[in-house]
């Protein structure tokens, strides 16, 4: 089980607006891309999923709709909205900068001090 | 932070609740099912995927909850749970519930009523255009303390072309005229205006129209507005009323409009609601020449500032402009008067007198419902030490104490709810009932109505209460549970001191309150029964009066009783005819009946006054007021004549003007020397002949029961007549059987002649307490309501703690312990409790009283006496509640008690 890591606190959210930024899918669907996209190294809790996407759709970041999946059954639809895009590019630097930021920080040697 | 998004979502979820909540499970299920699906293609068996499927997804309920938190609905869903359990538990405790409903039912209820008529008198602006800007003007002489003078024309002219800050001026001047030649002569209340009066309150006709400046006349126009009363009353709501002309005082007018049903004059009346309104120019006959000196107009004036001015602006323009006038006409105005005007908001003018007593009101309903809350709130209380279990199961089972207050308070809110439309509809069917009973001289009455404002506060009110009474014991209980409940477990653990001391808490503030109250009420009602024991100065039983007026015609010519005898014969005629009444022993005319208010007569009250041998410096401050009498009034008041003589049939025109004086007159001109046969005159007038003194009599409270020290000097009708007249008759029949004797009679002498208000002089006494009463009794009605509900939270507290602590009076009394130890045991803490309560309520009513002093006659906001009993009464009360459940500790079976527990 070393291979999967648990997930930071909060940053489920910018996983979620990630997977459905390329491209709509439902609930089964974003926790598929999402262990796809990390090679299965995430483990995601399956049922904490569903009240993040609820909290992301009622702050408006995602939209929902009903549709047919591929094995031809009614499944419900994400996709990112307008807020959602920006959202996502202003968490996406702030993680990148905090990551530059904690990566020097564990880089410094005792000599740079 | 998406608001608008927010806000979209959470209203989509509370309409279309039903329809997410299958979609949600729709969504979980396919979630699982794709999964198994997923699950069967890498070989696990169709049973196998499927139960691990739903192991890796988690609590299903769990989620969904956590999804439903997540678009912020969950408490939504608690809150109809919460609500559900509160009324559950309301219906098992149909006693608790209908003590509680009803208290509040009552304590909203009076809320409810005393706020609509706070709200139409008090709060509502003038039902007039813009009527912020409305000013009543007062003409003053505060040199000589006078307030509201009489003017003259060209100071009229000088407000509205001079002063610059009214943008419409116009008089109001009240009287009552003369209708003839309708079925019966009526006296109806009518008010003389200027041209613009209609314009500048925005007024509209129902029917007709109203005057206006086009139909400027310089004496009376013709053209009369009158009042949808009186179109009904006396046209039957005929519509060809229009047009007609009918005699008033004589004179011909024409109805040119009818206003509507809600058109109210905004000024003083004499008696009741204005009937007839009539334009002067003011600058021809029968009005005073327009002369600056010549102040013969009635005192009464309203304007509309110009928009943009505050009142302090206008204010000290009008100051300023007084100014530059005393020092134009020095003639005109004597340095000492000081001459100067004020202006008020109208609204001020017209409510300003009936404030106190509506806030004292007010302030009554609302210590009401305090202690209504507190007492529920006591109860509750009582309640919830029998729910601590309950509420220590829920929180070790998870409930966070926040989730716990909340349901706790939903439950109040609940009975608060309950209670405030329980009030609101008491408040709605009782209005009716008190608005019978309030005075009619508050003004403003028609406008009371149950609107938004008044559901409003009311919705307030319940909030408030039903906050005040649920916090406390919910914090209390949140508290309690996470401690001690569960271990203490159901083995009665007696009067807990954390419970108690908030019980006790909430029983003092309430008998506090109620003593607060009590005091008010004691308060009122004495001055009311020393105004009843007053001595007004006559024997007012066996007396019956009727009033009549002789009309005065703009045309002298057309007036019958023009001048000094035609008025003298007239009296003589009337008295003659009065006494020859069958049971009528002695008849008498006054101009102005004791306690019956006559703004007409003297506006300013009284009359300026003359006094021989005094400098005439020191005569400029000299006033009385002048009353009119035929010989045998005071043997008909039976009002004793201290000194010298009475008026005698020869006092009449043409002989030495004579005068009778009081007794205040008498102590406060003539404190050192003889006042008989002084003399003395009316006006500063240097021409008119001397009166002089011939008879001291003893003071008659004239203006009203609680108006003392005017000086009064009565002079003889013959020789200064009055058109306003009052009959007054002794006689051992009553009113009822007189009126129609004394209507025949006077329209036998002029058929055009008015009679009304034929009453005993003690009704006429007692309607001049009407306001006093009303407030007395209703104050009295709230603070008896006071004292019963504090005696029953000062019961139940007592009955509980005896009950909690049944073991232990069970084992004290098998110990030994006797009666008197069990029953002092109880009674203490009551004494103790009713003592704290009492004391501070006194300090709190001592603290508070002086805000009644406008309302108080003869009695002192600190009255010892109503200080004293008032407390000593709710101790008596608070101590009997308690012995009562002290005496049943004593009936506890020790065996019984010890089996129990």
């Amino acid at each position: 089980m070393d291979k999967q890591i648990d997930l930071l606190q909060g940053t489920l959210d910018m996983l979620i607006l990630k997977a459905v930024s390329l491209g709509p899918l439902h609930g089964y669907g974003v926790l598929l891309r999402i262990q796809q996209i990390s090679g299965d190294r995430l483990e995601i809790q399956q049922g904490s999923l569903y009240p993040a996407l609820y909290r992301l759709e009622h702050q408006g970041w995602i939209a929902s709709e009903w549709g047919e999946s591929d094995n031809k059954r009614k499944a419900k639809f994400y996709s990112l909205t307008g807020a959602g895009r920006r959202q996502l590019q202003s968490e996406t630097e702030k993680w990148n900068r905090m990551s530059l930021l904690i990566a020097s920080i564990l880089r410094t040697t005792p000599g740079q001090i | 932070m998406n608001l608008l998004a927010r806000f979209r979502s959470w209203s989509k979820w509370i309409s279309k609740r039903q329809r997410l909540e299958s979609e949600m499970e729709a969504e979980v299920r396919f979630h699982i099912e794709s999964y198994a699906a997923d699950l069967i293609r890498k070989g696990l068996s169709q049973e196998e995927a499927t139960r691990r499927a739903r192991i890796e997804f988690g609590g299903i309920e769990t989620h969904k909850d956590e999804m439903r938190a997540s678009v912020g609905v969950r408490w939504w869903g608690e809150l109809g749970s919460d609500i559900r359990y509160g009324a559950r538990l309301l219906r098992k405790n149909p006693s608790f519930t209908a003590v509680a409903v009803l208290s509040l039912a009552l304590g909203v209820g009076a809320n409810t009523a005393i706020f609509s008529i706070v709200n139409a008198v008090l709060l509502r602006p003038l039902p007039y255009r813009e009527s912020g800007r409305l000013v009543r003007i007062f003409f003053n002489e505060p040199g000589l303390g006078l307030r509201d003078v009489t003017f003259s024309k060209p100071e009229l002219d000088d407000l509205s072309d001079r002063a610059g800050v009214f943008e419409d001026v116009s008089v109001i001047a009240g009287g009552s005229v003369n209708l003839t030649g309708a079925k019966q002569p009526e006296r109806l209340e009518f008010v003389l205006t200027g041209f613009s009066y209609f314009p500048m309150l925005g007024a509209t006709p129902q029917i007709g129209r109203l005057y206006g400046p086009q139909d400027f006349a310089p004496g009376f126009s013709p053209a009369i507005v009158i009042s949808d009363a009186l179109w009904h009353h006396e046209f039957g709501a005929d519509p060809n009323v229009l047009g007609r002309t009918i005699q008033f005082d004589s004179d011909p007018c024409t109805i040119i409009g009818v206003l509507p049903p809600g058109f109210r004059h905004p000024g003083p009346t004499v008696s009741g609601e204005v009937q007839v309104w009539s334009a002067a120019g003011l600058s021809a006959e029968p009005f005073p020449k327009p002369i600056r000196g010549n102040r013969g107009l009635n005192a009464g004036t309203i304007g509309r500032l110009k928009p943009g001015l505050t009142l302090a602006q206008a204010q000290a323009r009008l100051t300023a402009m007084a100014a530059q006038l005393r020092h134009d006409f020095p003639s005109d105005y004597p340095t000492e008067a000081q001459w100067t005007i004020e202006i008020q908001p109208l609204q001020e003018t017209l409510v300003g007198n009936v404030r106190p007593m509506l806030l004292v009101l007010m302030g009554a309903v609302i210590l009401i419902v305090f202690i209504v809350s507190l007492n529920i709130a006591n109860l509750l209380l009582a309640r919830a030490s029998g729910r601590q279990q309950e509420m220590a199961v829920r929180s070790a089972l998870g409930a966070s104490s926040r989730r716990m207050v909340r349901q706790m308070l939903t439950e109040s809110m609940l009975l608060s709810a309950i209670g405030g439309v329980a009030g609101v509809i008491t408040g709605a069917v009782t209005l009716s009932f008190v608005l019978r009973f309030v005075p009619s001289n508050i003004p403003r009455l028609s406008e009371v109505r149950i609107d938004w404002v008044v559901l409003g506060f009311a919705l307030l009110i319940s909030i408030l209460t039903g906050v005040l009474f649920g916090l406390a014991p919910a914090l209390h209980l949140a508290k309690v549970a996470l401690s001690s409940a569960i271990r203490e477990g159901g083995r009665g653990s007696g009067y807990s001191t954390r419970t108690g001391r908030l019980r006790d808490v909430l029983i003092v503030s309430e008998l506090a309150f109620a003593v607060v109250l009590m005091v008010g009420a004691g308060l009122l009602l004495r001055t009311l029964r020393d105004l009843l024991q007053e001595n007004p100065g006559f024997n007012p039983t066996q007396v019956v009066a009727a009033n009549t007026w002789l009309p005065i015609p703009d045309d002298p010519k057309e007036d019958p009783y023009h001048g000094v005898a035609p008025k003298a014969t007239f009296d003589r005629e009337l008295l003659r005819r009065m006494n020859a009444i069958p049971g009528v022993q002695l008849a008498a005319i006054t101009s102005d009946l004791p306690t019956t208010n006559h703004i007409l007569n003297d506006p300013s009250g009284t009359d300026a006054l003359a006094i021989e041998d005094r400098p005439v410096e020191s005569s400029q401050d000299l006033r009385a007021e002048r009353i009119r009498v035929s010989p045998d009034y005071f043997k008909v008041m039976q009002s004793p004549l201290l000194r010298g003589r009475s008026f005698a049939e020869g006092d009449e025109d043409g002989k030495p003007p004579v005068a009778i004086i009081d007794e205040t007159t008498a102590r406060k001109y003539w404190p050192t020397r003889d006042p008989l046969g002084r003399r003395v005159r009316f006006g500063q007038d240097p021409t008119k002949p001397w009166m002089t003194v011939v008879g001291i009599v003893k003071d008659i409270k004239s203006d009203g029961l609680d108006i003392d020290g005017v000086p009064h000097i009565y002079v003889s009708i013959y020789q200064t007549p009055n058109r306003g007249l009052s009959v007054v008759l002794r006689t051992s029949l009553p009113a009822a059987v007189l009126d129609p004797q004394i209507r025949h009679e006077i329209q036998s002498i002029d058929p055009g002649l008015p009679v009304f208000n034929v009453a005993s002089m003690n009704d006429v006494l007692d309607r001049s307490l009407a306001s006093r009463r009303f407030s007395a009794n209703l104050v009295g009605g709230f603070a008896g309501l006071a004292l019963l509900l504090a005696s029953i939270g000062i019961y139940g507290l007592l009955a509980y703690m005896v009950s909690q602590r049944s073991r232990e009076i069970g084992i004290r009394v098998a110990l030994g312990a006797s009666r008197a130890n069990v029953v002092k045991l109880f009674l203490q803490k009551g004494v103790v409790l009713a003592t704290v309560g009492v004391v501070a309520g006194v300090v709190l009513s001592a603290s508070t009283a002086s805000m009644m002093a406008s309302l108080l006659y003869g009695v002192r906001p600190h009255d010892p006496s109503v200080f004293l009993a008032v407390p000593l009464l709710l101790f008596v009360v608070a101590v009997l509640a308690s012995y009562l459940p002290a005496r049943r500790a004593t009936k506890v079976d020790p065996l019984v008690a010890l089996h129990e527990a």
